[in-house]
């Protein structure tokens, strides 16, 4: 219950803090308003967990496949389905920055815009097939193989690109570090930054084990 | 009564032989995959019209193609033995990896066919010749042979839904994407003439791809092949 | 001479919400056969599959085992064969062709006296250069009993034995069965009065 508590009163201080400190972004090197910068608090995290739902989800599927216990499947569809979510959270604040400070929605010579996108499709495919099968177990395995296959893909994507296209990438990568490797961000922005990834991944944790708890629940159902 | 044992090699080539003797009395997919080609290749020549496009168009273009009529046939291979009702016999006859490598290779033979077909009508009606033909070549046969490494289990998958339509592109799609980056990279060099030495990166990732791809299908085939 | 036993403990099938079966158990050692009866839908098709292996169980368990031991579905496939209306053979492949490639792909070499031999024996005496796909459904089902001889099962499952079949396919194919009775595992789901004396015990589903 206790982290229950903790989770809305740290994600209240981050909400708050990200509003009333200064904008992480030094107004010298930025291309738009500087407040814009400020959805790097939130932005990155909810990519952030869209990606952590996705290594959850393979772990599962590797589970799975393993021991065949049904409740690995109902774990893996829980994470991929909140991952979804997520990765639209990404996508939505990641064009409203866009537009802000490029002046356009989308951008497709961007890597990591073009990554998330394809982590949206990934997940799209997932239930796509899910809905095709209606024999549990089969769609249990067939999706396990599947998120295993697209998280190979997803390893050439996400590590792979964006070092064979290093000219692709327009991210203000220089939010964090500079063109030496040297620490950009005040403390103050480290901390903001690095509590709200901690506590967006938290709760993406506790709303993962309602998802599940539901799930198990209709699975048990299903079986009386 | 059977007298005799065989390879594992020959059984795999029994498979290959079982899928070009029935191709090519019903033609099943090579026509699905070859007319899909030409429409796909026409409509491109009508757009692309009297413009000049550059190479990473050109290139852009020329995998679009490859890409949409692979997508047309490649999975009919499984599709038809689960919908003909032969996928229980003949998984009951054979070992997954047997199965896995026969339909890998036929798949492959039906690209091969493409790529022969549709390289000659594309520099014919795009009017657009490789400067270098090592690295288009080179970048042509990696690329057929990671479509086809990374699409067949992707084919078994699709073959157990009720809904195939469309899966098969939806699901291949995320699977072939690092691949189709690659290869185009590499096909824009081929054609505007740059040597070897400005494909590194995306050669590496390419043979990278088509080896970690193949390797985990196999891994993964039983799994699949077992339902 | 090693003995295939196969054991079905507590089997149940789901899809979804609907139960198609539950706590099914039984035992079979060659020599002995089981006949699975019961309504349309009430899944004796399903309860086949399982036994092939080919489909997951949503509890209970499907073990071979040989001596004591365990079989993996690697090792036990080989000594299964299946006929049943809805498995097919290749149509664009000739019986022989068919035959062949079965027997290739699955490591071993028949000749052609061994094809003419099970051909023989289901009544398709000199059908064998003909393709499949022109064969009334009667001789496909005459041939998937000559494929699956082919195989030497040590265990036989088979889904409406007499579907599609004329009084002489019956015949024939009764005859196989029963020979296979003797010797291997048998098992066949039907819902004919006449073919419940195939078969030593009775399953019923459903009901």
């Amino acid at each position: 219950m206790w982290w229950k508590i903790a989770i809305l009163l740290v994600m209240s201080a981050v909400i708050v803090l990200a509003f009333v400190t200064a904008s992480p972004m030094n107004p010298t090197i930025t291309l738009g308003p500087v407040d814009v910068y400020r959805i790097f608090y939130f932005h990155v995290p909810t990519a952030w967990v869209a990606s952590v739902a996705f290594l959850v989800a393979m772990f599962q599927a590797i589970q799975y496949l393993r021991t065949r216990d049904m409740s690995r499947d109902v774990r893996a569809a829980a994470a991929n389905r909140l991952g979804l979510v997520f990765a639209i959270l990404a996508v939505i604040t990641g064009s409203i920055f866009a537009r802000m400070t490029w002046g356009e929605f989308w951008n497709w010579s961007e890597i990591r815009e073009v990554s998330i996108f394809i982590l949206l499709l990934i997940y799209g495919a997932y239930f796509a097939l899910r809905s095709a099968l209606p024999d549990p177990e089969t769609r249990a395995t067939l999706s396990a193989v599947l998120t295993i296959i697209f998280a190979a893909a997803a390893l050439f994507l996400i590590f792979v690109l964006p070092r064979v296209y290093p000219a692709f990438s327009q991210h203000p990568s220089d939010t964090i570090v500079d063109s030496e490797g040297q620490i950009t961000m005040g403390s103050m922005v480290i901390v903001i930054f690095a509590t709200s990834l901690v506590v967006f991944t938290a709760l993406f944790f506790w709303i993962y084990r309602l998802t599940v708890r539901i799930g198990l629940v209709e699975q048990k159902r299903s079986l009386e | 009564m059977p007298t005799g044992s065989v390879s594992w090699a020959a059984k795999v080539a029994a498979v290959v032989r079982k899928e070009l003797v029935s191709e090519f009395r019903t033609r099943y997919a090579i026509n699905a995959i070859v007319m899909f080609a030409l429409v796909t290749l026409t409509v491109v020549s009508f757009a692309v019209g009297l413009l000049s496009p550059s190479s990473e168009m050109m290139a852009a273009l020329f995998w679009i193609i490859l890409f949409f009529a692979a997508m047309s046939g490649l999975a009919q291979t499984f599709i038809k033995e689960e919908e003909s009702g032969t996928a229980l016999v003949l998984k009951l006859s054979s070992d997954g990896s047997v199965i896995f490598f026969g339909k890998l290779l036929f798949n492959l033979l039906l690209l091969i066919v493409l790529a022969v077909l549709i390289v000659p009508l594309f520099i014919i009606f795009l009017k657009i010749i490789p400067a270098n033909w090592a690295v288009f070549l080179t970048g042509l046969v990696l690329g057929i042979v990671g479509l086809a490494g990374a699409t067949t289990i992707v084919a078994a998958i699709v073959s157990k839904a009720t809904v195939k339509g469309a899966l098969f592109t939806v699901l291949s799609f995320p699977v072939l994407l690092p691949l189709l980056v690659a290869v185009i990279e590499i096909t824009t060099v081929g054609f505007s003439g740059g040597g070897f030495g400005e494909i590194s990166a995306p050669l590496q990732l390419l043979v990278a791809y088509d080896v970690v791809m193949t390797t985990l299908s196999v891994m993964l085939f039983d799994f699949v092949w077992r339902l | 001479m090693s003995m295939i036993e196969l054991e079905v403990t507590q089997l149940t099938k789901r899809f979804g919400r609907r139960r198609v079966f539950g706590d099914v158990s039984f035992a079979l050692k060659p020599g002995q056969s089981l006949a699975v009866t019961g309504p349309n839908g009430s899944g004796k098709s399903t309860l086949l599959r399982l036994l092939t292996g080919l489909s997951l169980p949503t509890a209970g368990k499907v073990i071979y085992t040989e001596d004591g031991k365990t079989l993996g579905f690697e090792h036990y496939r080989r000594k299964v064969a299946m006929v049943a209306p809805y498995l097919a053979l290749y149509g664009a492949l000739t019986a022989g062709e068919n035959l062949h490639f079965l027997a290739r792909v699955d490591g071993r070499k028949v000749s052609d006296t061994d094809i003419e031999a099970v051909l023989h024996k289901v009544g398709l005496d000199g059908r064998g250069g003909d393709y499949v796909g022109a064969y009334s459904s009667g001789m496909q089902q005459r041939l998937k009993y000559a494929a699956a001889m082919l195989r030497e099962p040590e265990v036989l499952l088979v889904d409406e034995p007499s579907a599609n079949l004329d009084d002489t396919g019956k015949k024939a194919v009764f005859d196989i069965i029963a020979a296979y009775r003797k010797q291997a595992i048998v098992v066949i789901a039907t819902n004919e009065k006449e073919e419940y004396s195939l078969a030593d015990g009775i399953c019923q589903l459903g009901g």
